[in-house]
């Protein structure tokens, strides 16, 4: 069942991109658009088949593949990856809707686009290492290739920078795997078969730093950004939202799967130093966005600030901050893509993302009014406006990570001012005052530029009105992990750092008022 | 002659001026602006029409009721027409009730002068005394503070005032309209001649207003106080609406006490022919009322071309309010003509020169309007 998330995509692209007669127009969005749609079909019935009260791997597949290096086909999912698998099929959706229909060689980019969601899905349900890196390669090919051929006028210089960080990120990672495998005398890259927890913790620090440096470059944390602003400036529209709103959080999902889980002694002894890093990377990220005056390299920055968040709440490893992380992932996810989407809008039909040039958009009759509006609503949940979904992950992280880390995530909670602050500059020279005169003419906007939008604003309020639906997915997932998390980290021989004595609430603990009794 | 040659290089716009002297207008010329000014006028007439039969009634039928909660409904109570109210798919006559405030406001002509004489005042507290015969607590009230029943009066005269204005333009351009789809209208010149002969026709036109009260005529502005329709209401309608008006808050925020709306009222120009289109379809500013009534009733052939443009109807107040403002300046073209001193073609050194000088000081009027931009 769970291979269907990958051959679909993966039989779209081809289905697309090798039709044998000629197929131009809008055909070849519509198909992908099928494929994709299918795809977010299936993740659903899945989801709708999911046991939420069971907490180990769901709807496991195993095949052997080649067994003379250890790799298998094992596929299966958890309360964690299945939000992000939603997320992923959601945006894909999103990114191909949003494609404009008179692009070049489109048959080309839908497919890149296909095998892009089909690497990030089997990378979000790979449960071998070998296989997550297999997935996590994959979709570095079509993003290199969609930002190189499609991107901007400074595209090759951003497509090869992206390229050599995540060269670079996809070595470490691989080596890290390879010397946990070895070192910890698997038979196999299953992360069932790995006994991580029992090497000593010089030698897993020195993993864990592979997987931190390797997984903090796609996040991407300070200062392994660099690659991010560039790369989001110069990819077209669609790109960004999937490149924000998906691709980042392979790396978050990387931390927590591989970082976290597997190398729990040496996470636990980097944790005060991650959570610091967190406050460096929220600080620093959104200062510079403030600094910005293109408003993709704004929103870009932006992300890099609010990624600053995941770490946090994984460092802390409370049961409420690693759902935090989990939420935030997703509530930047559509966040984000929303925010790229209507920056594109204003972008296709300014033809200016420069706050020096942009002014007075919500004019009623001539700006864009709806997605004026929408960007209001964007940057209220990116600030942690209450009744947003963005909120609810802030939130979450900061009380699961407060009792740990209070200096920190103080520090950190700075970043939603922050956010307020450059978000405001955005808001207020853009949308509001006398519409500049180099956007008197700007043409109509359709229903078809705002549709997408929309869809994600509304997920966003609903999510952040009813946190419920999003959470139930991963809590019991969570609680379990944290659990594991904490007998593995307490079995190691020799603890430098014993494990925080703090309480660890749980949101459903903090909703029934138990928590502290 | 050296003398004239530069003071007519002094005064702004001096093409205009030129324009204006071998009997053109203020607006250029072309098939689209004749089009435009045209179509437009045409759904003004109509919205006119409206608007004055709404301000002649309140006149009439509402004066001194303090809330007359259904002065927009004609005498014509519904529960659909409620509902249609309620839902503002109507007529918005707050416009009108703007366009009144700002002439009274600004003030101007014989009716300005008349409403402060004694006669006005015993005249409205004749009115006001049959008018609450029967409610001593009003005439108590009434004794106390005199000024408020007749200032209401006041404001009623500016509704049957700017209500008999509207009456006479409406039938104008209606009338203008006509002849254009007759093909009887084929230039800017010929439409501005069209609105001089009507204002012309009627300038001498008497403004008057009664009120029944119990079956007995009571006369507020009679026949003989001598009130005409252009001195009295065209003119000053024309100084408060189209060049003076009020800053409304729109995309620009006036703040009166860093002296960015002058402390004398004579300076403003915030009236039609300096608005800036673009705020137009902004929530709370009067013009926008005005576009959103047009937008009703605009004839299929300027409808079409409107539809045609970039944005299509996304901004169609911001087009309406264009094509409106090209057609004012043809209204003010015929007033500044109608109102000339000496005729165009006169051979007299003395009185081209007043002439000269009369045209040249509108110009300085016009010199920061939209002139420019609706004339590219």
């Amino acid at each position: 069942m769970l291979s269907l998330l990958i051959f679909i995509p993966l039989l779209g692209a081809l289905l697309v991109g090798f039709w044998p007669t000629s197929i131009n127009g809008k055909l070849p969005q519509w198909l992908a658009l099928s494929c994709a749609s299918l795809g977010l079909l299936w993740t659903l019935v899945l989801a709708i088949q999911f046991n939420l009260g069971q907490t180990s791997q769901q709807f496991a597949e195993s095949w052997p593949w080649i067994n003379s290096i250890g790799l298998n086909y094992n596929l299966s999912i958890d309360g964690i990856s299945l939000p992000l698998l939603m997320l992923n099929a959601l945006l894909t959706c999103v990114a191909i809707y949003s494609t404009d229909p008179s692009l070049q060689r489109s048959r080309f980019y839908y497919s890149l686009i296909l095998v892009l969601t089909a690497g990030v899905n089997g990378a979000f349900i790979a449960q071998d290492l070998l296989l997550f890196f297999l997935f996590y390669e994959l979709e570095l090919i079509p993003l290199y290739l969609l930002i190189a051929i499609w991107g901007g006028a400074k595209r090759g210089y951003a497509a090869t920078k992206f390229l050599i960080y995540t060269a670079i990120s996809g070595v470490l990672i691989l080596a890290s795997f390879l010397s946990i495998v070895w070192l910890s005398g698997a038979k196999n890259f299953a992360i069932t078969s790995l006994h991580s927890t029992s090497l000593p913790l010089t030698t897993q620090l020195l993993l864990l730093g592979g997987i931190l440096i390797g997984f903090g470059i796609k996040i991407p944390l300070v200062p392994f950004h660099t690659w991010l602003p560039d790369a989001h400036v110069e990819a077209s529209t669609p790109v960004s939202v999937l490149l924000a709103g998906v691709l980042l959080k392979l790396g978050t999902y990387g931390l927590l799967r591989f970082g976290m889980n597997l190398l729990p002694a040496a996470w636990n002894y980097l944790a005060p130093w991650l959570a610091t890093w967190a406050v460096i990377s929220v600080v620093y990220g959104l200062s510079c966005a403030i600094a910005q005056t293109d408003m993709k390299k704004m929103v870009a920055y932006s992300s890099i600030g609010h990624m600053g968040y995941v770490l946090l709440g994984a460092a802390a490893s409370t049961p409420l901050s690693i759902l935090g992380t989990v939420m935030q992932m997703i509530s930047h996810g559509l966040i984000s893509a929303l925010l790229f989407l209507l920056v594109g809008v204003v972008y296709k039909k300014a033809g200016s993302r420069d706050l020096e040039v942009l002014r007075g958009l919500l004019n009623p009759e001539r700006g864009v009014p709806v997605i004026g509006s929408l960007m209001v609503i964007g940057v209220m949940a990116s600030a942690g406006t209450p009744g947003m979904v963005g909120f609810i992950s802030e939130f979450i992280i900061f009380r699961g990570s407060f009792p740990v880390f209070p200096v920190q995530t103080l520090l950190c909670m700075l970043g939603t001012g922050l956010t307020a602050v450059y978000f405001l500059i955005l808001v207020n020279r853009a949308f509001f005052g006398r519409l500049s005169a180099q956007v008197l003419n700007m043409p109509r906007v359709y229903a078809s530029d705002r549709a997408p939008a929309i869809i994600l604003a509304v997920l966003i309020v609903i999510l952040g009105i009813q946190p419920a639906w999003l959470v139930r997915w991963s809590e019991p997932t969570i609680t379990a992990m944290v659990g594991d998390w904490g007998r593995g980290n307490s079995s190691n021989p020799h603890p430098l750092v014993p494990n925080p004595q703090h309480p660890t609430p749980f949101i459903g603990e903090l909703a029934n008022g138990n928590y502290g009794k | 002659m050296v003398t004239m040659g530069n003071k007519h290089r002094n005064y702004p716009l001096p093409e205009y001026i030129k324009r204006l002297q071998t009997g053109g207008a203020l607006l250029s010329d072309t098939p689209e602006n004749l089009l435009e000014v045209v179509g437009i006028l045409k759904s003004y007439g109509i919205v006119l029409d409206a608007y004055s039969k709404n301000l002649i009634y309140i006149a009439n039928e509402q004066f001194l009721v303090f809330f007359p909660f259904f002065k927009y409904f004609n005498g014509e109570i519904s529960f659909a027409k409620l509902l249609r109210h309620w839902w503002h798919d109507r007529i918005n006559f707050e416009y009108a009730e703007y366009c009144m405030k700002s002439m009274m406001w600004h003030g101007g002509g014989g009716l300005d002068i008349y409403l402060d004489t004694k006669e006005f005042q015993d005249r409205a507290q004749a009115v006001i005394a049959a008018k609450f015969k029967n409610n001593p607590l009003i005439l108590g009230l009434n004794q106390l503070f005199p000024d408020f029943l007749t200032e209401q009066l006041r404001v009623y005269t500016y509704y049957t005032g700017l209500g008999q204005f509207w009456r006479v333009m409406s039938d104008i351009f209606l009338s203008l309209s006509d002849l254009y789809d007759k093909g009887e209208i084929k230039s800017i010149p010929q439409v501005v001649d069209h609105i001089k002969e009507g204002l012309v026709v009627n300038a001498i036109n008497p403004v008057t207003y009664a009120v029944k009260i119990r079956g007995k005529v009571y006369e507020i502005i009679p026949k003989s106080v001598g009130l005409t329709f252009l001195a009295d209401t065209a003119v000053p309608y024309v100084e408060a609406v189209f060049f003076r008006g009020t800053p409304f808050p729109g995309n620009i925020s006036y703040n009166a006490q860093a002296y960015q709306v002058p402390p004398d009222q004579t300076r403003f120009q915030y009236g039609a022919l300096y608005a800036d289109p673009l705020p137009i379809g902004s929530a709370g500013i009067p013009p926008t009322l005005l576009m959103q009534d047009m937008r009703h009733y605009l004839p299929e052939y300027l409808h079409r071309i409107y539809r045609q443009s970039r944005r299509g109807e996304d901004d169609l107040r911001v087009q309406i309010c264009m094509s409106f403002q090209k057609s004012m300046f043809c209204v003010t073209t015929a007033t500044i003509l109608g109102l000339m001193p000496y005729p165009l073609d006169t051979q007299d050194p003395s009185e081209e020169r007043a002439n000269q000088i009369y045209l040249g000081k509108w110009m300085e009027r016009l010199k920061t309007s939209e002139l420019l931009n609706v004339d590219k």
